[in-house]
């Protein structure tokens, strides 16, 4: 009670000091008079009473500081003051702060900016409820395209009794559906989930319910979820949608409930159904298939089990389950299934990137740093006069360093204030970046936490600025006055720390640029790869006319499908300017979802070899040349290849040399094969290769090429068909023609993918682009800082050494020399700093092997242009103090 | 002249509480008057000393200020004690004279017996 009474009249006092200080004036006034009165009284004369009186009082402006501290709360009164004073200081040196400033919000902008996103994408925790428990499983084997196969049915029950740390196992199957919306169809990108799926993901419906077990199997109606994105995307948020039909392949189905906002893997999806909508995800082939995985699992850890726990109960039902169903595991694959936490799975095509630039941007603000302490020790040494004078009258150190520390506060935090701003803008280019990698981006705030990051940063920085200034020591104050602090000393301590202030700023700038270059030069070698394709006027179309229910249970739909494909080339091709129009399937340069595995007739595969996979692809007779993939063997598909004659493929040149290593592939017989093919719709039957076509990159410009064999459209069924077509130039110009041909034929189909070889080629350098693009942007900010670093402190130099040069210049020295002197100077540092820098970066390129592509992380070429940029950088840096120097006129020095 | 001594911290209190508990109502001159006569002059308290520690003792709610005529028709400050500041003094007095003995008996110039 005592003290929180005398608290609040602490914090009142703080409010009501003048009249208070009125008020102990006139106090003390009276004491002094009384006490004079007495001396009077006493027979003193009144001079000599007053004087008295006053001796004995101890001062009056000490009593009314003394009071002022026990009044009010002293510390907040005397930090004020010290903000006031902060403040006029750094008004009476604009360009100072102004460059300090805008320095810092530069390094803390870039810092706030993704530490805002890494937040976002990679440590934020999980919407999901306990989402730290959620564990994905990912089943992977040996050769391309084997990196996540996904599970079976069975698999799925296998772990379900095999793994009891496993508390909850929810089934997610990802299927595109055709979704008929007001402008028409257009296919999304969904996932079929079984009735647990909510309950184990721990994700709550902001509207209406979420599938249940009741919505498992036949028989019941299709029920449709939608993500809180595709509501959003598709109704507009519309908060009467649920119990409202929608059409989805070709079926009506309810809306029963709208997701709370939560990421999805490996692929964002608009919306959530029960198993029914695919008449194939209730088929015993699904059911009963070991081989046929289409399942997603992402499972809840049960409680008091641990991770280590749930990874070796998987592996050992993995293990078992390999010994019992020889067909469904070939050895030589390597199958093997690992237990990662669903938040690390999520961010793991977005991790290596973000932490890139993540220590790019700590590099900055490394190097900002070090330059604005730079500019504060100089301001320092000019500052000396004034500090001493402060603690001649008086100023303890802690007070000055006090001062110091606000002063530096204040800089700091207007920085960081202005970082914030930028940063606002910066986070708004990088989310539409990070969407590419990560189904987190929408996560992206620039939230407190991210603030507080923000702020913490600042305080650091002010903290480090504010402790490498050194102050008079306690006790050696009258040495510093006797010595005469007007002289400008920039001692010898402290220019040895602005120097290796500036070796640290090169050396981080190298390491910056070497990765800069790095990246850049993986940007141009990507956009160098041939793309396997012999010319880019190419457009390309998906249409897909069926889904995959009428696909494969509906051969009639299939017929009319391929007669309406037929209808559209004929229609394309008459379009002028148009030389070849070709139908397949998927389009050149896109990856094929079918991969199974092959055999050559006569060929026996070795003990443990893994069983050759490729990919199977569609084409009618002129989708090579259309494409311009050039066949290097044998002969195109012709109109005679159809449903009835006899069996024929093409395959490319990877698989023609596993399959047929030093032979002709052409007239030999290859086919299909592996425990999978029962739940296809394709036969194991031989067929014969007919020609051999070049590679082409369709996993994208950094992927090696994958076997692939080329099955002719009219002996296949239509699996989402699409259109190529070669201009004899500017083959863009035809896509409002070719768009409306599509419409007309097939109004509810949806087209898609609408793009130029060359676009489809760009859509793969850009992640690379931009990635190379930031980080110059970061290795350009850095030069520019560490050159004004370096040109601040050898002008700092020259200024303090301005006497030494003009004796040297009366004893004979000539401009040239002078000029080299300093030159020198600047260069010693300069090559300590490339030398640490290149060193540096021979280690830090290392960590992003992973993001380059066809150049080695220390890339000789890289490296060596790096040096030279900042040697030249770095020389004309010191050219302009140098030139200064030796402009210096000893005359005039001396006289001064 | 007796050395002259500053007054200890936390002891000053106590003086200002026991002075305005004999003499009733006082104004600071008075009160550093009173505490140097008592003290035999050996303390010795300036403004920044005595003026502090009343406002403290304000602060806590021990005594009360209010402007008043002094005896020669002078306006000033009086202090006087309030019931917590009277409670107080008992208290602090209890505790000082404890103390006291304490410190009295640990420096009694006497040897233990082995």
């Amino acid at each position: 009670m005592r003290h929180l009474r005398a608290a609040l009249a602490h914090i009142a006092g703080v409010f009501t000091s003048h009249r208070a200080d009125d008020d102990l004036r006139e106090e003390l006034q009276a004491h002094l008079d009384m006490a004079t009165a007495e001396n009077i009284r006493r027979g003193m004369p009144p001079d000599e009473a007053r004087r008295q009186a006053m001796l004995a009082s101890g001062g009056l402006t000490q009593a009314v500081e003394a009071v002022r501290d026990q009044r009010g709360l002293p510390w907040i009164e005397s930090v004020a003051a010290d903000i006031r004073y902060a403040l006029r200081a750094l008004r009476h040196s604009p360009a100072f702060a102004a460059v300090v400033v805008i320095t810092l919000a530069l390094g803390i902008g870039a810092n706030t900016a993704i530490f805002s996103v890494v937040r976002g994408v990679l440590l934020k925790p999980l919407p999901h409820r306990d989402g730290d428990r959620l564990v994905y499983l990912r089943h992977s084997m040996d050769g391309p395209g084997g990196a996540n196969i996904l599970f079976s049915v069975p698999e799925v029950r296998d772990f379900r009794q095999g793994a009891p740390s496993l508390a909850g196992i929810a089934e997610y199957s990802p299927w595109t559906l055709v979704f008929q919306g007001q402008d028409g169809a257009v296919r999304i990108n969904a996932g079929l989930v079984t009735g647990n799926y909510f309950e184990v993901m721990g994700l709550s419906p902001v509207l209406g319910r979420l599938t249940e077990p009741g919505d498992d199997g036949p028989g019941v109606s299709p029920v449709l979820v939608l993500t809180h994105e595709g509501w959003m995307k598709r109704f507009g948020g519309d908060s009467s949608i649920v119990g409202k039909q929608v059409t989805l392949e070709k079926q009506s189905v309810t809306v029963i409930g709208v997701l709370q906002p939560a990421p999805f893997f490996p692929n964002r999806v608009e919306a959530l159904l029960n198993m029914v909508i695919s008449e194939h995800h209730l088929s015993a082939f699904m059911v009963e298939g070991r081989t046929h995985r289409m399942t997603e699992m992402v499972a809840r850890l049960a409680p008091g089990a641990s991770l280590e726990q749930a990874r070796s109960q998987v592996a050992a039902v993995s293990a078992r389950i390999q010994r019992e169903f020889t067909d469904a595991y070939d050895p030589g694959s390597h199958h093997r299934i690992a237990v990662i936490p669903f938040r690390e799975v999520i961010g793991e095509r977005a991790r290596l990137t973000l932490w890139l630039l993540m220590g790019a941007a700590a590099f900055v603000l490394i190097i900002a740093a070090a330059n604005v302490a730079n500019l504060t020790l100089m301001r320092g040494a000019r500052r000396e006069h004034e500090i001493v004078v402060r603690a001649a009258l008086g100023a303890g150190v802690g007070r000055l360093r006090r001062l110091l520390l606000v002063e530096n506060l204040v800089l700091a935090i207007t920085g960081a204030i202005l970082g914030v701003v930028i940063a606002g803008g910066g986070v708004r280019l990088l989310t539409a970046l990070v969407a590419r990698y990560s189904p987190r981006a929408d996560e992206i705030r620039l939230d407190g936490v991210v603030f507080g990051f923000t702020l913490a940063l600042s305080v650091m920085v002010a903290l480090l600025l504010s402790f490498l200034a050194s102050l008079p020591r306690e006790g050696s104050l009258a040495s510093s006055i006797l010595a005469g602090a007007h002289r400008i000393s920039g001692n010898l301590g402290k220019q040895r720390l602005q120097r290796a202030l500036v070796v640290v700023q090169i050396a981080v700038t190298v390491v910056l640029l070497a990765g800069a270059g790095l990246l850049t030069r993986t940007m141009i070698r990507l956009s160098d790869v041939d793309t396997g394709l012999r010319t880019e006027e190419v457009l390309t179309m998906q249409v897909p006319l069926l889904t995959p229910t009428e696909m494969l249970f509906n051969p009639a739909a299939d017929a009319a499908a391929k007669e309406r494909y037929d209808r559209m080339r004929d229609e394309m091709a008459a379009l002028p300017g148009v030389v070849d129009v070709g139908i397949g399937s998927p389009l050149p340069l896109r990856s094929s979802g079918v991969r199974l595995e092959v055999k050559a007739e006569g060929k026996a595969l070795a003990v443990g070899e893994a069983a050759p996979r490729a990919e199977l692809r569609t084409a009618n007779p002129d989708f090579f040349r259309a494409s311009g993939i050039p066949l290097l063997r044998g002969r195109p598909f012709s109109t005679t290849d159809r449903q009835g004659s006899g069996n024929v493929v093409i395959i490319n040149q990877t698989l023609a040399d596993r399959l047929f290593p030093g032979e002709d592939p052409v007239g030999k017989r290859i086919a299909w094969t592996g425990d999978v093919l029962r739940f296809t719709p394709i036969s194991g039957d031989w067929r014969t290769v007919v020609g051999v076509t070049g590679n082409t990159r369709d996993g994208g410009l950094d992927a090696e090429p994958r076997p692939v064999v080329f099955m002719p459209f009219a002996q296949m069924l239509a699996i989402g068909g699409g259109l190529v077509i070669r201009a004899d130039s500017n083959v863009a110009a035809l896509v409002p023609a070719a768009t409306s041909i599509v419409r007309r034929i097939a109004p509810t189909a949806p087209l898609e993918n609408v793009m130029t070889v060359a676009e489809i080629k760009d859509q793969s350098v850009s992640p690379r682009r931009v990635n190379a693009a930031l980080i110059s942007s970061f290795g350009i900010l850095a030069v520019i800082i560490a050159a004004v670093g370096i040109a601040g402190v050898l002008a700092f130099s020259v200024s303090a050494r301005t006497n030494e040069i003009g004796i040297r210049m009366s004893l004979g020295a000539d401009s040239g020399r002078v000029l080299r002197m300093i030159l020198g100077e600047g260069g010693v540092l300069l090559a300590i700093g490339l030398g640490l820098g290149v060193g540096g970066a021979f280690f830090a390129t290392r960590v992003i092997h992973g993001l380059l592509f066809g150049v080695a992380p220390h890339d000789p070429v890289t490296f060596i242009g790096v040096a030279v940029t900042m040697a030249a950088v770095g020389i004309v840096a010191c050219w302009i103090p140098a030139l200064r120097a030796a402009r210096i006129d000893p005359a005039i020095t001396m006289r001064s | 002249m007796p050395e002259k001594l500053d007054v200890k911290q936390g002891t000053l209190a106590l003086m200002i509480l026991k002075t305005l508990e004999v003499l009733g109502p006082l104004h600071g001159y008075g009160i550093a008057r009173r505490i140097e006569e008592t003290s035999k002059h050996r303390l010795r308290l300036n403004y920044g000393t005595l003026y502090p520690a009343l406002l403290k003792l304000e602060q806590e709610g021990f005594v009360k200020a209010a402007w008043r005529q002094s005896e020669n028709n002078r306006r000033a400050k009086y202090y006087s004690l309030t019931t917590a500041g009277r409670k107080q003094l008992a208290r602090e007095a209890r505790e000082w004279h404890q103390t006291a003995d304490l410190i009295a008996a640990f420096l009694a110039p006497r040897r233990e017996a082995p």
